[in-house]
């Protein structure tokens, strides 16, 4: 079937492309992790206010809460499954775990996505340009040092090759 | 990070449960499925104090898709509550606030269950709010529980009508203390309610077999989940299994049983697992958790030189419309109230008073940072009074070593002191500073919780171990630490074992995530579990090594002759030996220090929180800066300083001060629920209810003061993740009341608030009437 309200549309996550069917008012969210499988994006709010869903799309962050899925259509989703290169973390995921930036970890996908995007549009940013990019993502465990601190550890490692 | 001591001994530590959490590969309870799981929604009341005339589920019964409708004619007549016994899963006669649970579906999917819940038919008759917390304690106020005297309780609670707990602690006498002083100071504030807001909404997920239920939640504490789903659905324990996932955050949102019984009871009904999962509107509005407001009414007696003689206190803490968990909050409320001073002759009474409002509940340092706020404004007040600055008379008069605190408990090696020199110094306090900043000091200071804690220890064949602990992970990275304490023990590195956690059919009894209890009392049992695969394993090395088994040293993954370094044999191929004999399994739990003595008090509703094992404290010193033209406060900088005894696992200890010292920002400026006319919140939503964001965090200094107090946990560990919560907002508001002139008397100090109180100090020398 496939009425005014469906759409049959493929989805490119992570590399890798996936034929859904979805209600036209799906949020891309619901569908990476139900019709997808990819739970690592949280769902925080649904109301765009805390970053936990944050996804990219051809490189740029977003609140796939408030996103529909059709509008991702023919373009490239990163989620934070797709960060590490097999079983090799990405220099971003391995700082954040060994500056101590994760405690209960469910900003963590997000805020890896936000720090991702960041890092790929500045490659060395100040810590005031680390806090504003990271400030549409709530953490309520860690008061945002460490997580900053991994950022900026990582953007000179990847500056230093 | 400074500290007094270097007895640390993890210089790096990384997570054991990190990789998981990086690569979106850890599985929280919202991310699992079952086949066949229904989806499950509430009915809630809506509004905040009513008579419920009619109920009809027939029409929800009816929707295509629903498998189950519940109400409380549908599960065991039970009353619960830990203190008093107020309130059952489901309304059934009366609603007592907008979040009250009338009845449950499970149906195909959320879209149909919301619509069967839409279905469901409620009339009500109006009953007057019960909205204010000090008229709730008038003689003519209208009850919360009309039937309160007949409710099921705590021996010790002293209750009458809308006062759910009473609490009062004396010592000498107020009256002459205060004819003795030479000023006496004056002061009332009130707190806002404030909410944990974990940033995982919760969820719990529920499947039957046979007569056995199986429940994935995301609770701190998975056995008084447990003890909450048996007592409302009668049921042993051996037959009800709580497994947390990995959990989102808790800050004490999570603690206690919420929904387990509700959704197991779907779930038994529909003959399907079932799974529910909250809205952030549903996180704010539903729990019986969030930070309780307070009214305060404080008198301070002081000499002319600086000392307190005296000190009455009167509070009066917002319950809520159900107790939950808030029994005890009188007692510890009231010694916040009188706070880690040497005062001779006190006073204080706390009225835990219902209302119909969201029940309040332990959220990270229950009644201590509104308390601490409260008091150390006004003791701000009284050092003016006097003529002393700020930091002195708290070191005059703050308890130290040897000394007796408010309740009569004398303390034996503490540092409080220590951190009020170390936070001060490192805040630069006493520096020149521009007219539009300032710098506050506050001092703190919290209990350590010692209670029964269990955990197995056990080694397979190929030296890989394995530690089954009852503890529950929920972020601070405590149960992580664990690793450490069990391998050092036993000679071998951390990562030689995994944790089996969050499953109360396979690991013995822990407390949970709460009271900063883990590593204080689960550290203490998995000691004591490795402490018993040591012996077995200096056993096995001294018949292979022929030598006496007190003379095996175990280090670097070697069982070794001492003396004789190359006399050794691998622990691994001694954990082969023994999986062909004697396992290698330990267990533990050991016995929990007991309550200190109090001497010379009397405490009226005592439930044992006026002696204070281990009692950590602190002292916070914020810079702030303040924009006169729009009220609007910015924190530049917090230094910290802690006793919180020695720092196993320094990278964790300072994630919890930090984390903890930004929400007690929000706590101080933005974070607060304000209510609507009929006891409905109106900011239950992340855009009307700000916490601080990574822009608006500031650099933070952090000094721990490691003392070897009596009593402490693991090689003198006394717990953490609490303490660093209780005195940023005080010290925020001593610093806005410098540049202001006077106390902002409301919590959270918003830029309104901080308006106001300049405007109208600032143009009549007068303060403002809240």
């Amino acid at each position: 079937m496939n009425d005014s309200s469906t759409h049959h549309i493929n989805l490119t996550v992570n590399g890798i492309e996936y034929p859904v069917t979805v209600d036209q008012g799906r949020n891309l969210l619901s569908v990476i992790r139900t019709e997808i499988g990819l739970t690592g994006t949280k769902e925080g709010c649904d109301d765009c206010e805390c970053g936990a869903c944050m996804v990219l799309l051809d490189g740029q962050p977003v609140n796939s809460c408030s996103y529909l899925a059709v509008q991702a259509q023919g373009r490239s989703i990163t989620t934070v499954e797709g960060l590490a290169d097999g079983a090799a973390l990405s220099v971003l995921q391995r700082n954040l775990l060994e500056t101590g930036g994760v405690q209960c970890g469910f900003c963590t996908p997000g805020m890896l996505l936000s720090a991702t995007a960041l890092l790929e549009r500045n490659d060395s940013p100040t810590e005031e340009e680390v806090r504003i990019g990271l400030s549409g993502n709530l953490c309520r465990c860690t008061g945002y040092t460490k997580i900053v601190a991994a950022v900026q550890q990582t953007a000179v490692e990847l500056r230093n090759g | 990070m400074t500290t007094t001591a270097s007895t640390t001994t993890a210089p790096r530590f990384v997570r054991a449960d990190g990789p998981d959490k990086v690569t979106g590969s850890g599985r929280y309870t919202a991310d699992l499925t079952l086949t066949g799981a229904l989806a499950a929604k509430f009915k809630y009341a809506e509004v905040a104090h009513a008579r419920i005339t009619k109920l009809d589920v027939s029409a929800a019964r009816a929707v295509q898709g629903v498998f189950a409708v519940l109400t409380q004619d549908d599960v065991p007549d039970v009353k619960f509550g830990p203190f008093v016994q107020d309130r059952t899963l489901f309304a059934r006669d009366v609603v007592r606030f907008e979040g009250e649970i009338i009845a449950a579906v499970a149906a195909v999917d959320a879209a149909t269950a919301q619509r069967a819940v839409d279905a469901i038919v409620v009339e009500y008759e109006a009953l007057p709010v019960v909205n204010d917390i000090e008229g709730a304690l008038a003689a003519d106020s209208p009850l919360v529980h009309t039937e309160w005297a007949g409710y099921g309780g705590v021996d010790v609670l002293v209750r009458h009508r809308n006062d759910a707990s009473f609490a009062s602690i004396a010592k000498g006498d107020v009256d002459k203390g205060m004819a003795e002083a030479d000023h006496v100071v004056h002061s009332r504030y009130v707190s806002d309610g404030c909410h944990a807001v974990p940033i995982e909404p919760r969820a719990v997920v529920a499947q039957w077999e046979g007569n056995k239920v199986t429940i994935w939640t995301s609770t701190q504490v998975p056995f008084d989940a447990r003890a909450g789903v048996c007592e409302t659905l009668q049921l042993p324990n051996n037959r009800v299994r709580i497994i947390v996932p990995h959990l989102g955050g808790g800050f004490g949102g999570k603690c206690g049983f919420h929904y387990e019984a509700h959704v197991a009871a779907l779930a038994r009904a529909a003959q399907r697992p079932v799974r529910l999962v909250f809205s952030r509107r549903e996180e704010f509005v539903a729990p019986d958790r969030r930070r309780e407001g307070i009214v305060y009414d404080f008198e301070t007696g002081v000499s002319a030189d600086g000392k307190i003689t005296a000190r009455r206190a009167w509070l009066a803490i917002d319950n809520g419309a159900y107790t939950a968990d808030a029994g005890f909050f009188s007692q510890l409320a009231a010694m916040h109230a009188l706070g880690p001073y040497r005062i001779p002759n006190l006073l204080a009474e706390a009225h835990l008073v219902y209302t119909n409002h969201q029940p309040s509940g332990s959220v990270r340092a229950p009644t201590a940072p509104q308390t601490c706020w409260a008091l150390e404004s006004h003791t701000d007040e009284v050092a003016r009074v006097v003529g002393m600055d700020p930091v002195a008379f708290r070191k005059l008069n703050a308890v130290d070593t040897g000394a007796e605190g408010p309740s009569g408990q004398t303390y034996g090696e503490i540092g409080l002191q220590q951190c009020i020199d170390a936070a001060v110094g490192a805040a630069g306090y006493g520096q020149a500073l521009p007219d539009d900043e300032a710098i506050g000091v506050a001092i703190g200071w919290w209990p350590s919780f010692s209670v029964p804690s269990g955990a197995y220890v056990k080694i397979d064949g190929d030296g890989s171990g394995q530690i089954i602990t009852g503890a529950q992970e929920c972020g601070t990275g405590a149960v992580m630490t664990l690793r450490q304490l069990v391998a050092d023990e036993l000679g071998m590195a951390a990562e030689d074992f995994e944790l089996v956690y969050q499953d109360t059919s396979v690991a013995p009894y822990d407390m949970g995530a709460t009271g900063s209890q883990t590593l204080f009392n689960n550290g203490r049992a998995v000691v004591a579990a490795a402490g018993q695969i040591a012996e077995q394993l200096r056993s096995l090395a001294a018949e292979q090594l022929e030598a006496s088994p007190a003379d095996i040293v175990l280090a670097d993954g070697t069982a070794s002759v001492a003396g004789s370094p190359d006399r050794g044999i691998p622990i691994a191929q001694l954990a082969g030996i023994a999986a062909s004999g004697q396992l290698l399994i330990g267990h533990g739990s050991g016995m929990p220090p007991g309550a200190p003595p109090t001497v010379g008090s009397t405490c009226v509703g005592d439930l044992g929180m006026s002696a204070w094992v281990a009692p950590q404290f602190s002292c916070h010193a914020v810079r702030v800066k303040l924009d006169r033209d729009t009220g609007v406060a910015r924190v530049l900088h917090v230094s910290a300083a802690h006793d919180s005894g020695t720092i196993i696992n320094p990278i964790g200890a300072q994630g919890q001060v930090e984390g903890a010292v930004l929400m007690g920002i929000g706590q101080a400026l933005t974070e607060g629920t304000t209510y609507d006319d009929q006891g409905r919140q109106r900011n239950a939503a992340l855009l009307e209810y700000k916490l601080q964001t990574c822009a608006d965090a500031p650099p933070i200094d952090i000094h721990f003061v490691q003392i070897n107090t009596p009593d402490a946990g693991p090689r003198g560990a006394k717990g953490l993740a609490e303490a660093p919560n209780v005195a940023t907002a005080a010290a925020i508001s001593n610093a806005i009341a410098k540049i202001v002139g006077v106390p902002v008397r409301q919590l959270p100090m918003t830029a309104e608030r901080v308006w106001n109180t300049l405007n109208s100090f600032g143009q009549t020398g007068l303060e403002a009437q809240s």
